[in-house]
């Protein structure tokens, strides 16, 4: 019934990350590494196509996980399309006023309010409120960006069929020019990462950095990233770090997994300091971080995937040696990137190469 | 329904030409939810009413070459900040396109597709309800207003469109209920045309 546009032959892949949220800091260089990148034509202003924020918190957009969408028993589940409000941002400053109002101290920069609700939330706005109570208060940062589903229920839900998956790679796009705005695959996508470009009337979302991918570069937010986190590659490449993480030691997990799309975006879950007492000493038996809502997040497999982490670091303690931890440290900056390790500052690119419209090449 | 010939100006909905030539109400029904075209869009609007527009006024006119399609209907105060209302007229682009379901994957429809927040009327090859294919630009124009709780919509095309299968169909969408694509009101069957 769908129009999944895909050539039915020739080699199949699935591009997969890892992020270790361990090593996550919260600092979005990924966020801006995308924006400045990908989105930053009009009616792009509040597109995100990579977040991160604070958890416990509402996410991006605001309340996103009781939005619906995604599939139960292998069916469609009803979604809800969020508003421009709900993912909030983009905004206007006052800048005029601030600079050249001849008002002094007397004004300050702020949003300018459009009076639809978009200065009310944004990409993180809940930012390290976390949960808990001193002195056991805890959070953690979730960088999330297009899964990349294995069935990629925007793409099913489309009745233009101006979305496909590639076959090579596995990178879910939308054939711009096809699009006509309807926006089922935003009410259908459980992880709510479908923008809706209100210039252009089209939607838009994370495209896996593909052209850069083509050319043997990293995403720009793997890239750009500081913390030496996210891992890049193919997902059945049995010698790479990814294969390994996900399949082979079970210590990266994919978010919501009950939403049955088949993410292909996996996290080494977050191990956190113990409890405090009241008196200040040390609770061994209780991490900070409830493990019930670890397992809200990454499904029932997290606690083997914590206490393999822990063993781990436990036997390097005890002056043991792990593979695991190898890994997850990535002492070679490049070992992150699979074979998307060229350097894009030594790409030859002429000027008419560099830009990218999102439409198929034949067909 | 009768497309006469009209010298005078057709391309706006107040404009003159239109004063000599009679409309015609025309009865639309939703498009069959089983008709949709993703099991997504069947779920998500199982058991939720949709087809808010259930007739509209419709009249034909055209200067010899090019048909001008009036259309006219009240619409629900309520606004959307996300969807917009829009219309489209449709012909049978072979023998046996049907008309409730704006063409069906073998036999397709041409349709003159005008959406409120749109600066430009789009001209699609429709293969079932929302199933759109953009087909060039077509030389389909549109132009709107919006007055005492209606819309009303001149879509304009070539007038060989229509000639080919000498009927018509007419869909409109209600975005105040999030109506889009294969969701909204159609005529059931096609209206047939006496193209002077
Ligand atoms: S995360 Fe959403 S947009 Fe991305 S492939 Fe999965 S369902 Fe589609
Ligand atoms: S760039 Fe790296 S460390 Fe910074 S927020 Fe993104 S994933 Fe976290």
């Amino acid at each position: 019934m769908t129009q999944v546009m895909q050539p039915e032959t020739g080699p199949q892949g699935q591009v997969a990350m890892v992020i270790d949220l361990n090593k996550c800091m919260g600092c979005q260089t990924c966020s801006v590494a995308c924006k400045v990148l990908w989105t930053r034509e009009e009616g792009e202003e509040h597109q995100w196509w990579m977040t991160v924020n604070t958890q416990p918190g509402k996410g991006a957009p605001k309340d996103w996980e009781t939005m619906g969408g995604g599939l139960r028993d292998g069916k469609p589940v009803a979604g809800h399309q969020p508003t421009r409000a709900e993912f909030g941002g983009g905004w206007d400053f006052n800048y005029q006023e601030v600079f050249y109002g001849g008002k002094g101290n007397k004004t300050h920069l702020r949003p300018i309010d459009p009076g639809d609700g978009t200065t009310q939330w944004g990409m993180n706005w809940d930012e390290d409120q976390g949960g808990g109570e001193w002195p056991n208060a805890y959070y953690f940062y979730l960088p999330r960006l297009c899964n990349h589903c294995t069935r990629p229920v925007c793409a099913e839900a489309c009745p233009t069929g101006a979305m496909y998956k590639r076959r090579e790679d596995g990178i879910v796009l939308r054939n711009e020019d096809e699009c006509q705005g309807f926006r089922f695959c935003a009410e259908a996508c459980p992880y709510k990462k479908i923008y809706f470009n209100y210039e252009k009337n089209i939607s838009q979302h994370c495209i896996m950095c593909f052209p850069r991918l083509e050319e043997g570069v990293a995403p720009a937010c793997a890239r750009q990233c500081p913390g030496r986190l996210m891992f890049v590659g193919e997902l059945d490449d049995k010698t790479g770090p990814i294969h390994k993480l996900v399949n082979e030691w079970g210590v990266a997990l994919p978010l919501h997994p009950e939403y049955g799309t088949g993410s292909n975006i996996f996290y080494v879950p977050p191990l956190a300091p113990y409890k405090l007492n009241d008196d200040m000493s040390i609770n061994y038996e209780t991490p900070r971080i409830p493990p019930e809502y670890l397992e809200s997040l990454f499904g029932p497999k997290v606690h083997q995937a914590l206490a393999t982490i822990q063993s781990e670091l436990d036997r390097v303690r005890e002056g043991g040696s792990s593979e695991i931890l190898e890994t997850l440290i990535v002492y070679k900056w490049l070992d992150l990137f699979g074979p998307f390790t060229a350097d894009p500052a030594q790409l030859d690119r002429k000027p008419e190469s560099v830009a990218v419209r999102f439409t198929q090449k034949s067909g | 329904m009768r497309v006469q010939r009209v010298s005078g100006e057709l391309g706006d909905p107040a404009a003159s030409g239109w004063s000599s030539v009679e409309g015609e109400s025309v009865a639309l029904t939703p498009v069959p939810l089983d008709a949709q075209p993703t099991e997504y869009i069947r779920v998500k609007w199982a058991g939720l009413p949709y087809g808010n527009v259930k007739e509209a006024k419709v009249a034909a006119a055209s200067d010899g070459s090019r048909l001008y399609v009036r259309l006219e209907w009240a619409d629900s105060a309520e606004k959307n900040a996300e969807f917009a209302d829009a219309a489209a007229v449709y012909f049978p682009a072979g023998a046996d396109a049907p008309a409730g379901t704006m063409g069906s994957a073998d036999a397709s429809a041409n349709l003159w597709y005008w959406q409120a927040n749109l600066a430009d009327a789009k001209s699609f090859v429709a293969s079932g309800p929302g199933v759109f294919r953009q087909r060039g630009s077509n030389g389909v124009g549109a132009s709107s207003s919006n007055e005492n709780g209606g819309w009303a919509v001149v879509l304009s095309g070539d007038l060989a469109d229509a000639k080919s299968g000498g009927k018509l169909g007419v869909a409109v969408w209600d975005g105040s209920n999030e109506e889009r694509a294969g969701i909204g009101a159609a005529t059931a069957s096609w209206v047939t045309l006496e193209i002077e």
